[in-house]
């Protein structure tokens, strides 16, 4: 219990925001939509490790936190890049038309 | 530890070559830089005496986050070699390149996230290494700016990436819910402490690992980005992942698996064997189709990432398959060199389809021979070292519970001979679209010498590698 | 107030909140109202941060992902000029499958909180582990060679979105 809230709500809660995350980047078509899902994942797993982190009385759990946010920024840097390039040459950022080496 | 040191310098030394203007010898110092962090895996095997406290002392050091025991050392090693005969095979590659330094720099920059792949001894650096290992490469995948394959490849190497990646960290945040601790000795005490008494998260938590670290072996049901990734990549980047990358994520898993999740082998075991059996499966009658030889060697590399993981799957009741994985993993990236060479010389034009081979054997019979020995050392065929490398990975996995994986390794691994025979057909028996000879680079004749004469050589005594741990 | 005391009161505004505007972030449309949800959904995370006693991460929060990841977001989605409402949509198979996918994973993660009340709690209360100065310490001394190898990290995706993001100079 946590403030008189059980972990197991934490992992729940985080469990349903990561899966919300995770249908969403198989759903989708829009490339953007798709890194702000994944950028959802990562988010429900800082909730989930800050919370253990507060249930073990450990700050490494939230220390690790900060190494996933770097982590996420660096990613989604990239990740952006490749997509402007990618626009830049199709016009288009639509996952389903960039399928082209399908076989 | 002081390898990683230099790789991690050497990168740095890169961009400060466009700055101040040393581009012409950063080449050589790469490569004199790589072997001198090669040799730091000898001054570091073979210590003196005090030198286990000192281990110790360094390792504490870091408080415990990074651990470059044997093994580690070991499978380091395997990954400098590689990327030593990768930076030969990637010369022409550089000198085509605009942006030449950055280039350098971010493959040094994915070495170092293999190097602490293979020595991590912490969630945290796990986590870390496969990040710093995995974002040079979406960029590297992606870095034919003109050429929509490329790009495409980059993109679905990075979205299935980072999809991996969040898998990878809930895993790991489940697992240290569980256990209060990032630190693999720490689970892999708590495990053995606790009597099977631990909350069915925690599993749930080293599934989500076992499967995101899938999907970046690329193992099925978890491979479909792999070959699309593959074949859009320029050749020579499709050949970083396939040899460094893949050792390194395997060193990993293997790391992971057999020292933090040991004691509950069973609970992982049953998923990894029918990880395996499908892979098998899948890759080997997927790729008897394929008209695109990269693409084959896409298929192909999934296969050989069903062999190691048996040697993993192996592994769980002691460290005895730990030096089969490594022969495996060597023999595999040597191999895998020598054919992406063969490739990039034969086609040029990036797609790698299958007519290009036709005739090899008239057009530049030397090519042709290496490539052969190359295939047959892919395919298992015995003299070669990767006939050694199948036979030691069967034997370490007779004594498991998972013997009926034998079967299904043999009759994928006879029709998988049937797609490797394909191209040695199309390069002896097929009439040549042209007559023109194919015109080998200096250094790539070496590096094709070198990794045949290699080949052969640790397939005649495979001894001193399987024995390398005792 | 019906036996649940504030904190209570608040996790569940603030869990159904967040869990209402992640399906949103998903199921709009338009990508600029996407980014405008996700950015909510990221403020609640941020106020469980401050429940947990997580103060300074849920300020670190805020600054990096709604004051810095979300406007590059905001900015490549303009830039780009991709505001428009109509995304083709992926065909009825392909999103009852994720759907499925989805059911089966939240099942298998309910499934595995059976027991989960066992784990052992070695402290009740109040606790300020979450305080700057305790997560420097840790920083600086349990994670000081990962904190080290980050800058390679954020080095290579420096360099890596320069190289992708330029034009080329002949």
């Amino acid at each position: 219990m946590l403030n008189g809230i059980s972990i197991n709500m934490y992992i729940m809660l985080s469990a349903v925001l990561f899966i919300i995350g995770a249908v969403g980047v198989m759903a989708r078509r829009n490339s953007i939509i798709l890194f702000m899902c994944i950028e959802l994942m990562l988010n429900a797993v800082n909730l989930l490790l800050v919370a253990f982190s507060t249930l073990h009385v450990d700050a490494k759990g939230q220390v690790f936190v900060f190494f996933v946010m770097a982590v996420a920024a660096a990613e989604v840097a990239v990740g952006l890049a490749i997509l402007s390039m990618i626009y830049r040459n199709m016009k288009t950022i639509d996952i389903d038309e960039l399928s082209k080496l399908k076989h | 530890m002081k390898g990683l040191f230099i790789i991690s310098g050497l990168g740095i030394l890169a961009m400060l070559a466009e700055i101040f203007k040393f581009k012409k010898i950063l080449y050589p110092l790469v490569l004199v830089g790589i072997l001198a962090a090669y040799a730091m895996t000898f001054v570091d095997w073979n210590p003196p005496t005090d030198h286990l406290s000192r281990l110790d002392e360094l390792t504490a050091s870091f408080s415990n986050m990074i651990r470059f025991d044997q093994v580690a050392l070991a499978f380091s090693g395997v990954i400098l070699v590689t990327a030593f005969f990768w930076f030969i095979l990637a010369s022409h590659y550089f000198e085509n390149e605009t942006n030449i330094t950055d280039h350098f720099a971010l493959v040094l920059f994915a070495l170092v996230g293999a190097l602490m792949l293979t020595s991590f001894s912490n969630m945290t650096t796990l986590f870390l290494g496969v990040e710093i290992l995995s974002i040079p490469m979406y960029v590297l995948a992606a870095s034919r700016k003109k050429d929509i394959a490329s790009n495409e490849a980059g993109f679905k190497y990075l979205i299935m990436g980072s999809f991996a990646s969040g898998f990878l960290l809930f895993g790991i945040a489940l697992v240290y819910g569980a256990t209060g601790t990032f630190d693999l000795g720490g689970i892999s005490h708590y495990i053995s402490n606790s009597h099977g008494d631990v909350p069915a998260f925690f599993y749930a938590g080293v599934i989500m690992m076992l499967i995101a670290l899938c999907f970046k072996v690329s193992a099925a049901p978890f491979h479909f980005w792999a070959p699309d990734v593959y074949e859009g990549s320029p050749t020579v980047i499709t050949a970083l992942m396939s040899t460094v990358v893949k050792t390194a994520a395997f060193a990993a898993l293997m790391r992971l698996f057999n020292v933090g999740f040991h004691h509950i082998g069973d609970v992982w075991g049953q998923i990894m064997a029918v990880v395996i059996g499908l892979s098998l499966v899948i890759s080997n009658i997927t790729a008897a189709s394929q008209q695109s030889v990269k693409r084959m060697l896409a298929y192909s590399s999934i296969s050989h990432a069903a062999f190691m993981l048996m040697g993993v799957l192996a592994n769980k009741n002691g460290f005895d398959s730990i030096s089969s994985i490594l022969y495996y993993s060597l023999a595999y990236s040597v191999g895998s060199i020598a054919s992406f060479t063969v490739l990039y010389n034969v086609s040029k034009d990036n797609n790698g389809h299958i007519e290009a081979f036709n005739g090899l054997s008239k057009r530049n019979p030397f090519l042709a021979v290496c490539m052969v020995v190359a295939l047959l050392s892919l395919a298992g065929i015995p003299v070669t070292a990767g006939f050694f490398a199948k036979y030691f990975i069967f034997t370490t996995l007779i004594g498991t519970p998972y013997k009926w994986l034998l079967g299904v390794a043999v009759v994928t691994s006879a029709i998988g001979a049937y797609y490797y025979f394909k191209v040695l057909i199309a390069m002896y028996f097929k009439p040549a679209i042209s007559t023109e000879p194919v015109k080998v680079e200096m250094s790539h004749t070496v590096l094709l010498i070198i990794t045949t004469l290699f080949t052969l050589a640790i397939g005649i005594v495979p001894g001193y590698i399987i024995g390398i741990f005792k | 107030m019906l036996g649940y005391t504030i904190t209570q009161w608040l996790f569940g505004i603030l869990s159904f909140l967040a869990i209402m505007f992640a399906l949103m972030v998903v199921f709009t449309r338009n990508p600029i109202n996407s980014v405008l949800y996700l950015v909510l959904t990221f403020f609640c995370i941020a106020g469980h941060y401050l429940l947990l006693n997580a103060q300074f991460l849920a300020v670190v929060h805020i600054v990096v992902y709604a004051g810095a990841i979300m406007v590059l977001f905001l900015f490549v989605i303009m830039l780009m000029n991709l505001n428009q409402d109509t995304e083709p949509q992926k065909t009825v198979i392909s999103k009852v499958v994720a759907a499925i996918a989805g059911g089966l994973l939240l099942f298998v993660m309910v499934g595995a909180l059976r027991g989960s009340e066992q784990l052992q709690i070695k402290q009740y209360g109040h606790s300020d582990i979450g305080l700057v100065k305790n997560l420097g310490n840790v920083l600086f001394h349990d994670f000081l060679f990962p904190f080290e190898i980050a800058s390679v990290l954020l080095l290579a995706a420096m360099v890596g979105a320069i190289m992708i993001g330029k034009k080329e100079i002949k």
